[in-house]
């Protein structure tokens, strides 16, 4: 049964070695198609735009990406109506954006970026700028994709997995639940309590 | 030393009588008047069954709570002695959800609750110890076989002290 709830990627800084690999794989599975991006650099034409962002610190590293939240900040504040959520996942629809930054500055993760917009290899215009276009990006679950998450099936330290909170709260349930039995053996006078 | 409540498994007989009890304590027993339709019922504990148990699972109130620690937020803070969630400040992100051990967070959906935007408010769920309820946590005054307790800094500190004074009556036996 799908969960409730949208699910999101996760990560663990305990495994990820800051390879970056999760962010080349979101990137080509993204512009395959919209850019024609292969697996090989040749085939790289445009910006290197990924939707989760490596953050790496003195003693550890791990991706930042969306949480799919439930009451999005960023989809509420977007004025646009660029910002959708359909089945968990909370969407950004460049063509619609305008770049007003406020869900950059909403998103409490810092899981939202601005980034250059090219379609067919070339820059979207933009009337007043030599550069084209920039809208707001942020992870997509690779909706679009069967196979799931690009960035899950890229990492080489399996530190990335697809998180439904729901299948897992009932997982750590059950453990919680079968502890207690030890917990109450431990104690020496239950009438005391 | 937040306090917590803690359920037995040798006396708990899965009644669920904890969960319709804490539910009444949140909502009010206006529950009983209206539509069952016209209230939420989002437990905050959940009875657990399995082959070798029944017991309800609920929230520890840690010291360094993990939830806490995630929140970025500010939904989540300790209200005298409570872990405590501020549904209007919850933005549904799920990584209290996810951090909690225990399972003692979920993720719930609010009836006739609307965002800004219009879609359904959600939020983390989670005990509270009935902070706002007289007479304290609700699911162990209704729990028909007393298997649920409440866990202080005291009485905690009581039976530790038996177990040390257990444990020194074993080895002088011993030496006897």
């Amino acid at each position: 049964m799908p969960s409730e709830f949208g699910l999101f990627v996760s990560a663990d800084p305990g495994k990820c070695s800051g390879c970056k690999a999760c962010e080349l794989a979101c990137f080509q599975s993204h512009h395959v198609k919209r850019n024609k991006v292969g697996l090989t650099v040749g085939t790289v034409a445009v910006p290197v735009t990924p939707k989760l962002y490596v953050t790496v610190m003195e003693t550890a590293s791990m991706p930042i990406q969306c949480k799919h939240c439930e009451n999005a900040p960023c989809k509420a504040v977007c004025k646009q109506f660029a910002i959708s959520r359909a089945d968990g996942v909370v969407i950004v629809d460049e063509k619609k954006c305008i770049g007003c930054k406020d869900c950059l500055m909403a998103c409490p993760f810092g899981a939202v970026s601005l980034l250059p917009y090219f379609v067919d290899g070339r820059p979207v215009p933009q009337a007043d700028s030599d550069e084209g276009k920039v809208a707001a990006a942020k992870c997509d679950l690779c909706f679009e994709d069967t196979a799931g998450p690009a960035c899950v099936r890229a990492c080489p330290n399996e530190a990335l997995h697809l998180t439904d909170v729901d299948a897992d709260r009932k997982r750590k349930n059950i453990a919680a639940a079968e502890a207690l039995a030890v917990i109450n053996a431990g104690v020496p006078e239950r009438g005391l309590l | 030393m937040n306090g917590f409540v803690q359920g037995d498994p040798m006396l708990c007989i899965g009644c669920r009588t904890c969960m319709i009890g804490c539910v009444v304590a949140h909502e009010g027993l206006r529950i009983f008047e209206i539509d069952p339709d016209g209230y939420d019922f989002h437990p905050r504990l959940k009875v657990v069954k399995t082959y070798n148990v029944s017991v309800p699972v609920q929230c520890k109130h840690c010291e360094n709570p993990a939830c806490m620690a995630v929140c970025k937020s500010g939904a989540i803070s300790r209200i005298d002695g409570a872990v405590s969630i501020d549904r209007a400040l919850c933005i549904g992100c799920k990584s209290c959800a996810e951090a909690c051990p225990f399972g003692a967070v979920e993720m719930v959906t609010l009836g006739g609750v609307l965002n800004a935007d219009g879609s359904p408010k959600a939020t983390a769920n989670k005990c509270d110890l009935c902070k706002d309820v007289p007479g304290g946590p609700t699911c162990l005054r209704v729990c028909p076989t007393a298997a649920l307790r409440l866990v202080t800094q005291e009485n905690m500190g009581e039976t530790i002290r038996l177990k040390r004074l257990g444990a020194l009556e074993a080895a002088l036996s011993q030496e006897s």
